[in-house]
């Protein structure tokens, strides 16, 4: 009996892993295998096969500029949520600051608050200081959801710096912008570039903010929200199928490129 | 000649803990001085605040003659090597050696030529495009080096930079560093709580403790002549042999240690009779024989532990009442030492004499 079962913790693992890996992969795949399927109806079996869908995609007008405005606002709000968050990043860990993890706790809000609440109290924000929705309003939004992980993936890399390199910066010659530009930007490279791949999927993937933050141009998740609603087609389906395969290709160079960065 | 840097009563506390008390040291211009000390004894903070990292609670310190006292480190004319080398990770070897170069706003050219220049120096022109963690340590001390010697400051500081080195490469890099001193001329303050690293290297020692200034002198001095019992525990091995004064016949003083009668040179001091003194005797100044000598100081005493340590042999000697002396005996004369028994003997004047500074002489 004991030998029997000397194994099963590990094999419950592998069955674990196994079940969620299925779980993980199956309706992506199913997704994916529709937006081949030459017929107007998501079902099975798929009889014959065809590209017309992505083909009919990459005409779509409105998804090309929902694809062009996403982009768009995802880069304001990178650029943005990178400048903020390595500036917090760079007081927390400044020289007699006071309540550093009042900041950092402050700081790092943004990332717990459902998104929800954090998408209404936005929407209230901005109609109390007289903004007008639209993209101004969304790129405040995905900006002020961002920076906690900028926060977080500099603070990181700011520890680990010897703290004697802005010393040496600044006895070579170097006032303290200089030094800032000079070594510590340049040491955190690795981690901003991280860290800003990851604010453009996270911009990229917000629906709840931009539904209430936004005008009347869509954002990709906003299109193909209105798409599905106004029922499913395999168009739908190889859209998605676009966006999975580029962001998983953009996420994947960016974790290579970290690694590699950091390994040296 | 005017000094290159001076610290004038320099003060610096932090809260109620004092750092560096009333510091005044002169440094002259081409020397290679040593701040050495223990760990807490100021040395480090004095280095830094030289290199303006730290401000001085009070006091001033002159650099070239100017009050550079409150100048931040960008303006002065020092550069530090330090500890870790603190070498930019990002950038290759040549970018660091030219890192203070452009902040000074020199050409290209004159970069380039004074980049080759140095890495020819200590050869390692082939390393120019290199990472800093493509190097081995002693190469990375070298680079740290010429980086702060690149922009030809007035002064170069060096924060224990060969700590982080093994004992072989600290040796090698002992020697390296005095030869570029002695090929470049510059003034080199080296802080260190290694005695031998300061004993190899420097023109002049500077011992501190708690702040202040123990000692100051060449190698030769501090060894030879402690001032200070803390100096002679410090620098060097040694037998201190606390003493009651008896007489003096000229030079030599004749003292009364455990009951036995001891001859040694006063030193300058002008000792009372039945004061207190130590005496300074190094292991290495003691003669082990089987025979009892013909002059000098001889005690007839007992091996009771013997340590060999290749180039000699070192013996652990007791002589009556307790008291025990270490000695250094050279191998050729090892050999007529079999038994337990030994006669233990030096000449007074290679024994110095300090004051007991806790005893009401």
């Amino acid at each position: 009996m004991r030998y029997m079962f000397a194994d099963a913790p590990r094999a419950t693992l592998t069955a674990c892993y196994w079940a969620f890996l299925l779980y993980l992969l199956l309706p992506l795949t199913l997704m994916m295998a529709m937006s081949f399927k030459d017929a107007n109806f998501i079902a099975f079996p798929i009889g014959e096969w065809t590209l017309d869908w992505y083909v009919k995609v990459m005409q779509d007008k409105q998804f090309l500029e929902a694809c062009l405005y996403s982009i768009m606002i995802a880069a304001a709000a990178t650029v943005s949520a990178t400048v903020l968050g390595t500036w917090i990043a760079m007081l927390i860990v400044a020289e007699g600051i006071r309540g550093r993890v009042v900041i950092f706790a402050l700081a790092c809000l943004p990332a717990v608050v459902p998104g929800m609440i954090s998408a209404i109290s936005l929407r209230i924000f901005v109609s109390a200081i007289d903004m007008p929705t639209g993209t101004a309003a969304i790129i405040l939004g995905h900006t002020v959801h961002a920076v906690p992980f900028v926060v977080v993936m500099a603070l990181t890399r700011l520890r680990t710096m010897p703290g004697n390199l802005v010393d040496a910066a600044r006895d070579l010659g170097a006032d303290s912008v200089v030094a800032f530009f000079r070594v510590t930007l340049p040491y955190l490279g690795p981690a901003l570039f991280g860290g800003m791949i990851f604010c453009v999927l996270l911009s990229i993937d917000d629906f709840v903010r931009t539904f209430f933050l936004g005008g009347y141009r869509p954002t990709l998740p906003m299109l193909i929200f209105a798409k599905v609603q106004g029922g499913m087609s395999p168009e739908i389906n190889a859209m998605a199928t676009l966006v999975l395969v580029v962001t998983a290709a953009v996420g994947l160079y960016a974790e290579f490129m970290t690694r590699r960065a950091r390994t040296r | 000649m005017e000094p290159v840097v001076k610290f004038d009563n320099i003060t610096k506390s932090y809260g109620s803990h004092v750092a560096v008390q009333n510091l005044n040291l002169a440094i002259e211009r081409g020397k290679f001085v040593t701040l050495l000390g223990p760990s807490g004894c100021g040395k480090s903070t004095s280095l830094r605040m030289l290199g303006g990292f730290e401000t001085p609670t009070s006091g001033r310190i002159m650099l070239g003659g100017k009050d550079v006292t409150r100048v931040p480190p960008n303006k002065r004319n020092v550069n530090i090597v330090f500890q870790d080398y603190a070498l930019f990770p990002h950038m290759s070897v040549a970018k660091n050696i030219a890192f203070g170069l452009e902040l000074k706003g020199h050409d290209r050219q004159h970069i380039h030529r004074r980049v080759s220049e140095l890495l020819e120096l200590v050869q390692l022109q082939d390393y120019s495009a290199r990472l800093p963690s493509e190097l081995s340590g002693g190469q990375r001390q070298r680079v740290a080096l010429m980086r702060a010697l690149a922009p030809d400051p007035e002064v170069l500081l060096l924060d224990e930079p060969l700590s982080a080195l093994d004992a072989k490469l600290r040796q090698q890099m002992q020697i390296e560093l005095k030869s570029i001193q002695e090929k470049t001329g510059k003034t080199f303050i080296f802080v260190t709580h290694d005695q031998e690293e300061a004993l190899t290297m420097s023109d002049t020692i500077v011992v501190m403790n708690k702040g202040r200034i123990e000692q100051m002198g060449d190698p030769d001095t501090l060894y030879g002549k402690p001032g200070s019992v803390f100096v002679a525990n410090f620098i060097g091995e040694t037998n201190l042999l606390r003493s009651t004064m008896v007489g003096t016949e000229g030079d030599v003083v004749t003292l009364d240690w455990n009951g036995i009668t001891i001859k040694a040179d006063q030193g300058g001091l002008a000792p009372k009779v039945g004061g207190h003194l130590y005496v300074v005797l190094r292991p290495e100044a003691i003669h082990c024989s089987a025979a009892e000598p013909t002059s000098g100081n001889r005690i007839k005493g007992k091996i009771r532990q013997r340590v060999f340590k290749g180039n000699h042999t070192s013996l652990m000697i007791e002589v009556g009442g307790g008291a025990t002396l270490n000695a250094l005996v050279h191998p050729s004369d090892v050999g007529q030492l079999n038994g337990e028994d030994v006669w233990v003997g030096w000449k007074p004047e290679t024994a110095t004499v300090i004051p007991d500074r806790h005893a009401h002489n």
